[in-house]
């Protein structure tokens, strides 16, 4: 059976479904179901922070020295611990949705994770642990659904949270960032003002696929001289290779589907 | 005790933007009250006070700005959080309910399976002006069974408690728009 073919496959609606077989798609949130796959199989976790975690070596690319809060150790850096029973509860609590939005598609759907307040807790509090001491002073969530995870960490971590928005969203002056999306573009905005130069940020949204919105929002932050300090996602769509778009932009997600 | 001096925080940290989104319009912007952490922590810390013992399993917040208080209440007090969105953003079965705008109307779905009949729900937004999206949200989950318990805002009008149309379901606001 394969898709293309025509035949559709069943899927029941479980949590993690086949994430072994999909390819690439540029449209964003989304992947296509090649063949059918009787297994599950992903990996909780598979995140590495670029460019020498390991060495101890500061992977900013700004100006900040080697102090401690710069490093993501080691024993941080990789990913959140495999035996960390909470992640396969936040894997298991997300829904995937076939042929969504279009047939062909599977979609990574949060808000049963949302339905799930021990989940939903466990997913902040993952964040919350990783980012609380590393003198993060922004937020940025894009919209919408990074607009649901950015606040409660904002808020656990003492940190200011600014919505990254479609056009003509947010009321005052914004500074405009163009990206491409499989058919033309789209821009995100972001207030003048709500961040200034120097500032130590974290981007946060539900998934990362391609990586063109997060590469767009990373831009309107170091365009005012803000330093990303990381990106970070629930999950992320390995074969869509957004890791590799961001370049050495740290990314940090807790569930990654292959 | 919240204290005047919390809520007078929350007040002064919302900008007013002029003539957004058209001409005679005084938009209440609160992505400034998102920008001061004791101001938000102020404001969630006042919802989640009220809300903590009410027996609240959902907290339904309303595209997008309901999305930025919602959760953490919903966190906070134990409770799902169920998003309330524009029409084809939710993938799966949903139910619509359309409301009037000023001119045309507009839609909200809702997850069919979020909420459960009997669940009591809070519903939240960060503003009400003639309560047209809240009534449609409180429409929503009452199709569903649920029990509206209460509608929250950061921000109403002073009158809007009587004019507006929320089907008769109480209205908490916690300060007035700035001129």
């Amino acid at each position: 059976m394969n898709a293309l073919t025509g035949n559709s496959l069943k899927i029941s609606r479980v949590n993690i479904v086949s994430k072994k077989f999909q390819r690439h798609s540029p449209s964003g949130n989304s992947v296509t179901l090649k063949s059918p796959n009787t297994s599950t199989n992903f990996q909780p976790i598979r995140a590495t922070v670029t460019g020498g975690a390991d060495s101890g070596e500061t992977h900013s690319t700004v100006l900040s020295t080697e102090s401690a809060r710069d490093q993501l150790r080691p024993d941080m850096a990789a990913s959140p611990d495999v035996t960390d029973g909470r992640i396969a509860g936040i894997s298991a609590a997300i829904r995937v949705i076939p042929d969504f939005p279009k047939p062909g598609i599977l979609f990574q759907d949060i808000t049963t994770l949302l339905l799930d307040p021990k989940a939903f807790k466990d997913t902040i509090d993952l964040f919350v642990e990783r980012y609380k001491d590393k003198d993060i002073s922004v937020v940025a969530g894009i919209e919408a659904r990074g607009f649901i995870f950015g606040p409660p960490i904002a808020l656990a971590i003492g940190a200011k949270f600014v919505p990254i928005r479609k056009p003509n969203k947010l009321p005052g002056e914004v500074i405009s960032e163009e990206y491409s999306l499989e058919y033309g573009t789209d821009k995100m905005e972001m207030h003048v003002g709500a961040v200034q130069a120097g500032e130590r940020a974290l981007v946060i949204d539900d998934l990362i696929a391609t990586g063109g919105t997060l590469c767009a929002a990373i831009s309107l932050l170091e365009r005012v001289g803000v330093q990303v300090v990381e990106c970070a996602c629930v999950i992320e769509l390995a074969d869509l290779k957004g890791r590799d778009r961001l370049g050495d932009r740290p990314l940090f997600v807790l569930v990654s589907s292959i | 005790v919240y204290g005047r001096l919390k809520l007078k925080a929350i007040s002064e940290a919302i900008r007013v933007v002029p003539h957004f989104p058209k001409p005679g319009i005084m938009f209440q912007d609160i992505t400034t009250l998102l920008l001061d952490h004791k101001a938000f922590k102020y404001t969630v810390d006042i919802f989640v006070d009220r809300y903590r013992h009410m027996n609240i399993s959902a907290v339904a917040g309303v595209e997008a700005r309901g999305f930025m208080f919602g959760p953490p209440i919903a966190l906070a007090i134990g409770a799902k959080f169920v998003p309330l969105r524009k029409p084809g953003k939710l993938p799966g079965g949903v139910i619509s309910e359309e409301y009037v705008l000023e001119y045309g109307t507009d839609c909200l779905e809702m997850h069919v399976e979020a909420v459960q009949p009997g669940e009591r729900v809070l519903v939240i937004d960060d503003l009400v002006a003639t309560g047209g999206t809240l009534s449609a949200a409180i429409s929503l989950l009452e199709r569903v069974g649920a029990e509206v318990v209460e509608c929250a805002c950061v921000i109403g009008l002073p009158e809007v408690k009587g004019h507006c149309k929320l089907n008769g379901k109480p209205l908490y606001v916690l300060v007035e728009p700035r001129q």
